[in-house]
């Protein structure tokens, strides 16, 4: 993707790559308690901002996290599989009122996907027509 | 009993074993149906593994909930914990992406905000027409946000903390299922547009699906999954206090 075919940066080995994954969700997991329990920001947000922030200020390079990054991404549908399997212990919450939370839980879906991409899009059509600014984006 | 369960399925290995399998089952049927939307590897897992933990617990005459504790939490868990790299992995097609973070980041953070607020009147007007109590209510409200943020947020407006873990996991199986049919139906054609609503709606799920949709929507994806967290510590106790849940 952002590589140059020609010159392609080697890859670090998968134990570094490793290593600096652990040692980010290690500084975050000392951090997230910092925050106030009425505020709270878990470890794993805390992690994706530092390792952000460590990729623009190019204090550490993308060829060094990337193999295992994107391996991490896909494998991510199936390590939610023991979420889903969570419900288990929830089978008893649902009893009362399980079909009208499940559909409510649904639309909630639709609702939060559909209500941000429009109020975006009309973000969007603001910046490009009331403020003349050029949005056009390249894939 | 009890002791024999333990002694036999105790190990990480039964959890780790039954997630996989029935994953693969579930792209096994993904595959022979021709990609049908309700076999979603994902999906299937879900539903089968916990028709098989429903069925051994009744088999073996104990509670489902003592079963799936001390049979299957021990290697789920550690599956569980795998999504914390898996979280902060998403930095990456975020920064591939870089160049419309740095044009566009305050249409960014607005759009979440204000998105986010509208969206807890809809779910609140569809709580209330499902004739949900005000603890159910209250739970629906944080869903936005990532689980270990939506579920504090719950318990300080009076919601149940489980119901909320409980929609963030329908959350991402239902945009993992029906992202590509909702987007057609509702026409979520501008790339940032789609990308901050599903990982929204869907979270790092949300997020994976996005970057196969391109890397804008991937990296859309993953930035509204931290800043709607951050969002939502913010916007959904207010929301409460405002429509007199607390």
């Amino acid at each position: 993707m952002s590589q140059n075919s020609s010159t392609e940066p080697k890859a670090a080995p998968v134990l570094i790559q490793m290593g600096i994954f652990a040692a980010i969700l290690f500084v975050s997991s000392l951090i997230s308690p910092l925050f106030p329990a009425n505020f709270p920001v878990p470890t794993p947000v805390i992690g994706l901002i530092l390792l952000y922030g460590l990729l623009a200020f190019k204090i550490i390079k993308l060829e060094w996290v990337e193999k295992f990054a994107d391996f991490m991404i896909g494998l991510i549908a199936f390590l939610f599989v023991p979420s889903g399997i969570a419900l288990t212990a929830s089978l008893d919450v649902m009893k009362d009122q399980g079909i009208q939370l499940i559909i409510v839980i649904i639309l909630s879906t639709i609702i939060l996907l559909v209500v941000v991409s429009f109020v975006t899009a009309g973000m969007m059509w603001v910046v490009k027509n009331v403020f003349h600014q050029n949005t056009d984006i390249s894939e | 009993m009890q002791a024999e369960i333990i002694k036999f399925l105790g190990t990480p290995i039964f959890g780790i074993f039954l997630s996989i399998a029935v994953f693969l089952i579930g792209k096994w049927l993904f595959k022979i149906s021709n990609g049908f939307f309700l076999f979603q590897p994902l999906f299937v897992g879900m539903v089968l593994g916990i028709l098989i933990l429903v069925l051994m617990a009744k088999m073996l005459g104990v509670g489902t909930t003592w079963f799936y504790t001390n049979a299957y939490l021990p290697g789920g868990s550690l599956i569980i914990w795998f999504l914390q790299p898996a979280t902060i992995a998403f930095a990456i097609p975020l920064y591939r992406r870089n160049d419309i973070v740095k044009r566009f980041w305050p249409v960014i953070i607005l759009s979440l905000i204000i998105g986010l607020f509208l969206s807890e009147f809809a779910i609140y007007g569809v709580s209330k027409l499902f004739g949900l109590d005000n603890a159910g209510i209250a739970s629906m409200l944080p869903q936005a946000a990532t689980t270990a943020v939506a579920m504090p947020i719950a318990g300080a407006i009076k919601g149940i903390p489980a119901v909320t873990a409980m929609a963030c996991i329908v959350n991402a199986v239902i945009i993992y299922a029906l992202a590509d049919w909702l987007i057609k139906l509702f026409h979520l054609t501008d790339p940032i547009g789609a990308g901050l609503g599903l990982g929204t709606a869907g979270h790092t799920v949300g997020s994976a699906k996005a970057l196969q949709l391109g890397s804008i929507q991937g990296s859309m994806a993953s930035i509204a999954t931290v800043i709607i967290s951050i969002v939502a510590d913010i916007v959904v106790p207010l929301f409460a206090k405002l429509v007199g849940l607390i």
